[in-house]
């Protein structure tokens, strides 16, 4: 039965293969998506998410009418594939890409700007939200480094003993997206009374962590920021549990979703983390219609907070094609002026609302921190900060 | 001094692992002389088979750690006979490319069949660390320790008293003399094979229960043991396992000790500095046999 | 009437084409190479540059490996050597192109020295290991000089220039890869028909024996590494023009195992060979590219699976070939040619 669908589904492909397509209104849109590299872990389930929103906007009437064509590949983590794939894209003149990780974002950064399309990343890094050097690059969520501020304003909370400053490690991928962050919150523990004692380096494909969380031990961190995503930071988990240290553990939000718990089981326990998107499931208005389209497409699967980070960005970006299209100009600078209009605009409490301005590419600057309790996400509470202007670009 | 032992303790029961992987290396190489670099893969492909068929078809874990093995031992002897066997006599790069081919193939499989996701493992062992004196250790790593321990004296029984590791002693010493003395070498090399792979696959599922996931990474350990086996020689089981422990040993040292002088990764890249210097001075490694070449 | 190719003099025998027909038939290709630009599209442009860097590449590789016989798995990380010493002659000292990229050759060249010394001493499989501990060092070191590598976080490279000339497009870069591409192979044909190319072929073919017919094993073999990484340095000095931004990511171990794929396949020591195989290796992934593209708005699986089969077509392609056709496509090519040279009366 299934091999007679495939093999339908094949012969209509064929078809249209050979008839060539004859759509009359199409929007494309390029995607950039992490399915098999060292990311894939949380870049499937985001890439899952871009997908099924605009299955839900051509299903429900399209960007006024047309439909959004979404060209994806999987680069697999590595810039060189990203670059080819953006050429290749640019050549199906796309009006907008998503994209995903740090490295390959900055990598096309120069090309983005010259070409003028603009780029929603899966990467949040400050360095992004300066429009007067990246002005075509957007990304919904508050930047990783808001996140790391969060993180460390919860660490200053939680810490009880004020006849000393808490001490904290940082552990983060040999990698543009893990050092991301790493400037604001130095920064940012130094004006806090907060102590950065250990820094520790984890290679791109790492095994094993013993020796840097013995480093740590010996610097004596009682809380440690883990900026690697989700398999990496179960395995540094684990091996801190195997040399019983009592370190307090945090990650980033791609290291910490619903997937951390499966992964690592006990060794989860206690374990905080920056949230930017509320796990899947969670009751707020957005969440209805994600739950309605699964039980629709997907029999009711159930997804996780990397999924709702990936619908959420599609849903900024339809809404942008929207508002350029009824302007009459679906082009990459209209696109631009389009999302720079964007004021509170709210994702149904899917993430905190977007804001974007001419001069100030930061999407939002509220964040949330969980933690894990019986192998469940808990929200401990938001963390809001100002729009500093030296905070721009860092 | 805390520090240090700590650092040697955990980083001979990772070495353990290593061990257990060159010892597959150094079987094949011993009878066949061919360096397999598809060695990861089988590792990473005994992981996930045992894992599907624990949770897919609910077999109890044992069963299904026998019927992986018995799986793998399948798959040597199939590489054997359909991929290796038409190479004798083929130049050393023809053969390095196949096994460098094959490992392509067999990740391919993997990743097309499982994805490229992390797979929870089933708990094999218990989380709580044991103390060794002053120091934790994770159960995991003691089980793979005890296993390279019954490993190592299996083999050594196996080439001392039995036939077929008799047999496979001769046709390593001189392939020639074994055929005329009535030794089927071609039956030799799928034994050796399908034995590479059984103890690759005991090293992956230990791997999975100690790392509590599996997923592509695990094919690395194929690479991370070059160091291994080239270190110890890469005809000398004892080399094999004195080779694992002294790099996983080695490893931690410089992680724990230059990581933070130059900025993190000298872990990764030690092995391979410390391969260049031994081979510079011994270049058949520690235990290797030195080849005498006449024309 | 001449009924065949005979060989009268040794000028025909030693002539770099057989045939005036041949002559011709190189020149007619050339031409249509010349004209490619002005044709193709963007991605296939951008897909052509890559062909001709990797022939390049291939080349360099194949005179080590396929004349010499002395196994590299470290090409990527040559490659990376070439590749960021553009990077630094270009983007801090701003030299023109016609200077950087013989300057990134003959860099690359002085490494691979230093990592050919180990072959004095090492053979097969264990200079092989030798090799791949030479890439993981360089890696290593590219992704930590962050003041001449930028680290992790890659590095610009400039367009190339030269005085008034800036080439700023793929179309340019091709006709700055293409006389590279071709001068380098003329140069490999003419380096076997002399002294230091056939010392080459005897050390490979039997390095006792040739040491004993008076070939300096130790010296031909480090100039076999000079010239090899040479060539491989050549080659990344054109992808970091092209790439514009190069990290340590650009230059994986595959890429060392692609570009040996890429000389099993065409077939060692030919330098034809070199050619058919970075040819093919390159555009495997792109044919499969298009037709896992026309198929996947009907089976979206197909883009998640597509790294599988990719690499799965490559592990095939190399395993097939090295079980029904050792010597590679180049060889091959030779069964054709000879078949139709003398059709219909071939026998």
């Amino acid at each position: 039965m299934h091999l007679m669908r495939n093999a339908m589904r094949l012969a209509m492909a064929v078809a249209v293969l050979a008839t060539g397509q004859a759509v009359a209104q199409e929007i494309k849109v390029g995607g950039i998506f992490d399915l098999t590299g060292i990311t894939s872990d949380v870049g499937k389930s985001y890439a899952q998410g871009v997908r099924d929103y605009v299955a839900l906007t051509n299903g429900s009437g399209g960007v006024n009418g047309k439909k959004i064509k979404l060209i994806d590949v999987d680069y697999g983590y590595k810039i060189p594939e990203a670059v080819s794939a953006y050429k290749r894209m640019k050549e199906e003149k796309v009006v907008l890409i998503n994209g995903w990780g740090t490295g390959d974002t900055l990598a096309l950064k120069n090309f983005i700007n010259e070409d003028k399309i603009p780029y929603f990343s899966g990467s949040f890094a400050g360095d992004l939200t300066d429009p007067a050097k990246t002005p075509y690059n957007f990304f919904v969520a508050p930047s990783y480094s808001d996140q790391i501020r969060a993180w460390l304003s919860w660490v200053k909370e939680d810490w009880k003993d004020k006849s000393r400053n808490p001490k904290v490690a940082l552990f983060y991928g040999d990698n543009a997206y893990g050092k991301a962050p790493m400037e604001a919150g130095r920064r940012f523990a130094k004006e806090n009374g907060i102590d950065v004692v250990d820094e520790e380096i984890l290679p791109g494909n790492f095994q094993d962590a013993t020796s840097q969380l013995l480093n740590m031990k010996q610097k004596g961190a009682d809380y440690a920021y883990i900026n690697v995503t989700t398999t990496g930071v179960s395995l540094v988990l684990k091996g801190a549990k195997a040399l019983g240290l009592a370190t307090k553990f945090g990650s980033n939000p791609y290291g910490f979703s619903e997937q951390l718990p499966l992964v690592a089981k006990e060794a989860a326990e206690g374990v905080t983390g920056v949230m930017p998107q509320v796990p899947y499931g969670t009751p707020v208005p957005g969440m209805k219609a994600l739950i309605d389209f699964n039980k629709a497409n997907h029999g009711g699967e159930a997804h996780d907070a990397l999924y709702v980070r990936g619908w959420t960005s599609a849903m900024v970006w339809v809404e942008a094609l929207k508002r350029a299209d009824k302007a009459g100009k679906l082009t990459g600078e209209g696109v631009r002026a389009a999302l720079e209009t964007f004021k509170d605009f709210d994702l149904g409490g899917l993430t905190s609302p977007v804001t974007w301005t001419a001069t100030d590419h930061r999407p939002s600057t509220t964040t949330a921190v969980f933690i894990i309790k019986g192998g469940k996400l808990v929200k401990v509470k938001d963390y809001t900060f100002p729009r500093k202007p030296e905070w721009l670009g860092l | 001094m805390e520090f240090f032992l700590q650092l040697v303790v955990s980083g001979l029961v990772i070495g353990s692992i290593y061990a257990l992987v060159g010892l597959g290396f150094v079987i094949i190489y011993k009878s066949s002389s061919i360096l397999n670099f598809a060695q990861g893969e089988f590792l990473m492909l005994g992981a996930y088979v045992c894992l599907a068929i624990f949770t897919s078809y609910k077999v109890p874990f044992l069963p299904a750690f026998l019927l992986t093995l018995g799986f793998s031992a399948l798959l040597g002897v199939l590489m054997e006979r359909l991929l290796l066997r038409p190479m004798i006599g083929e130049p050393v790069i023809s053969v390095i490319m196949l096994t460098l081919g094959l490992s392509s193939v067999l990740k391919a499989l993997v990743q097309g069949i499982w994805g490229t996701d992390t797979r929870p493992y089933p708990e094999i062992f218990p989380t709580t660390p044991v103390m060794v004196g002053p120091l934790p250790v994770s159960q995991g790593y003691l089980y793979s320790m005890a296993s390279v321990v019954v490993l190592l004296t299996m083999f050594s029984v196996f080439f001392k008293y039995s036939r077929a590791g008799i047999a496979m002693r001769a046709t390593a010493f001189s392939q020639q003399v074994a055929l005329s003395m009535g030794i089927s070498v071609k039956r030799i090399f799928a034994l050796a094979w399908s034995i590479a792979a059984v103890v690759s696959a005991v090293g992956g599922v230990l791997l999975g229960g100690i790392r509590g996931g599996v997923d592509g990474a695990f094919a690395l350990f194929g690479l991370k043991v070059i160091p291994v086996v080239i270190l110890g020689g890469l005809d000398s089981v004892a080399g094999a396992i004195v080779g694992g422990l002294v790099m996983g040993v080695l490893e931690n040292l410089s992680g724990g000790y230059l990581d933070p002088l130059v900025g993190g990764g000298v872990k990764e890249v030690a092995p391979f500095i410390a391969l260049v210097a031994i081979l510079s001075v011994k270049p058949y490694g520690l235990f290797g046999k030195v080849k005498i070449e006449r024309v | 009437m001449r009924c065949g190719d005979f060989r009268e003099t040794y000028a025909e025998d030693m002539a770099l084409f057989e045939t005036a027909f041949a002559r011709r038939a190189m020149f007619l290709f050339l031409a249509a190479l010349v004209a490619l630009p002005w044709f193709a599209s963007a991605f296939w442009l951008d897909v052509s540059l890559r062909v001709l860097i990797a022939v390049v590449a291939a080349t360099g590789l194949n005179i080590l490996t396929g004349f010499t016989g002395q196994i590299s798995l470290g090409n990527a990380a040559f490659l990376s050597v070439g590749a960021y010493a553009t990077a630094y002659l270009a983007g801090h000292w701003n030299l023109p192109f016609p200077l950087v990229i013989p300057a990134a050759g003959l860099i690359t060249a002085l490494v691979g020295m230093v990592f050919g010394v180990p072959s004095l001493r090492l053979k097969g499989l264990y200079l092989a290991v030798a090799t791949l501990a030479a890439h993981f060092v360089i890696e290593f070191v590219a992704s930590h000089w962050e003041a001449v590598t930028g680290g992790v976080n890659g590095i610009s490279i400039p367009s190339p220039k030269a005085g008034p000339l800036v080439l700023a497009s793929d179309r340019q870069l091709y006709y700055l890869a293409l006389p590279v591409a071709a001068g380098l192979l003329l140069f490999a044909r003419n380096l076997f028909r002399t002294k230091v190319g056939k010392a080459f072929v005897a050390i490979r073919d039997q390095d006792i024996s040739s040491e004993v017919m008076g070939v300096n094993v130790f010296r031909y073999k480090l100039l076999s590494f000079a010239v090899s990484s040479f060539y491989v340095g050549v080659a990344g000095s054109l992808l970091a023009y092209q790439a514009r931004i190069i990290s340590p990511e650009n230059f994986p171990i595959s890429v060392a195992i692609d570009q040996l794929g890429m000389i099993i396949i065409g077939g060692l020591g030919s330098l034809l060979g070199s050619v058919f195989g970075a040819v093919f290796i390159t555009l495997l992934p792109e044919l499969l590219r298009l037709v896992t593209g026309a198929l996947a708005t009907s089976f979206p699986e197909l883009t998640t699976l597509f790294a599988s089969v990719k690499m799965g077509v490559f592990g095939l392609a190399i395993v097939l070939f090295l079980i029904f056709e050792p010597d590679g496509m180049a060889a091959r090519w030779h069964h054709i040619k000879n078949y139709w040279k003398l059709y219909p009366f071939s026998y």
